[in-house]
């Protein structure tokens, strides 16, 4: 019985090892910040997914406490870097701004 | 027997949230726009990872780490709305040429955004009034 969940288990993995590859493509890929973010939250998600199949499959429980941060820093993350990339445009868009009330 | 029904249904949702998964891969590769996109990558953030790590609570059993995975899917349940909202923001925001991409929009919400936090006397608003 154990080695039938084992099977089941171990094929889940390659599949979502399958889709993290497919992610990392598409935020290469993107042709657009708001892509790569989107990609790299999904990953993000995958490996939580990931680490808990991993926390049965090994029989260790403390690896679901390693997901629960992975979680957060993954959240943290998102927020950090949509709050990065609309300072940097709107400081370019005053820049711009500033340049047209010189000229 | 209670071995056998554990296997079936941990069976039964690992294949749902697998493919629950594989569909949100797919279409964030069959959506051409990125706000289209969110609609397809919030699928994994909610009902995928409910699924998968049910599957996996059912084969682990009443223990310490299946109570920390049912608050790993309640923490994901109340930030990845939070975290689609910003991505959103972001698009809207720093995209110059929404008309093409988004048919519907609105434009006082972008205008909005796009000024915030600007002094108010460089605000872009007044002079393109005083363009027109």
């Amino acid at each position: 019985m154990h080695n039938a969940f084992d099977i089941l288990y171990n094929g889940a993995l390659i599949i979502i090892g399958v889709l993290l590859l497919a992610c990392l493509v598409r935020a290469i890929r993107g042709p657009r910040i708001a892509d790569r973010v989107i990609a790299i939250n999904m990953m993000g998600t995958l490996v939580v997914i990931i680490i808990c199949i991993l926390s049965f499959l090994m029989d260790e429980g403390y690896l679901v406490d390693i997901a629960m941060i992975y979680t957060m820093l993954s959240f943290l993350a998102v927020v950090l870097l949509t709050k990065i990339y609309m300072g940097v445009y709107r400081e370019k868009r005053r820049q711009e701004q500033e340049d047209e009330r010189h000229d | 027997m209670i071995d056998t029904i554990r296997l079936i249904a941990s069976l039964l949702l690992t294949g749902a949230g697998l493919f629950c998964l594989l569909s949100a891969v797919v279409g964030v590769y069959r959506f051409r726009y990125a706000l289209s996109r969110i609609h397809a990558a919030a699928l994994i953030d909610t009902v995928g990872i409910c699924l998968m790590l049910l599957g996996v609570i059912v084969a682990t059993g009443f223990t310490v780490a299946s109570a920390k995975m049912l608050v790993v899917i309640g923490f994901l349940w109340l930030t990845s709305p939070v975290s689609s909202h910003l991505i959103g923001r972001l698009e809207v925001t720093i995209n110059d040429e929404l008309d093409k991409d988004a048919a519907v929009m609105d434009r006082a919400y972008v205008e909005h955004e796009k000024e915030a936090e600007l002094p108010i006397e460089t605000a872009a608003p007044t002079d393109k009034e005083e363009d027109a």
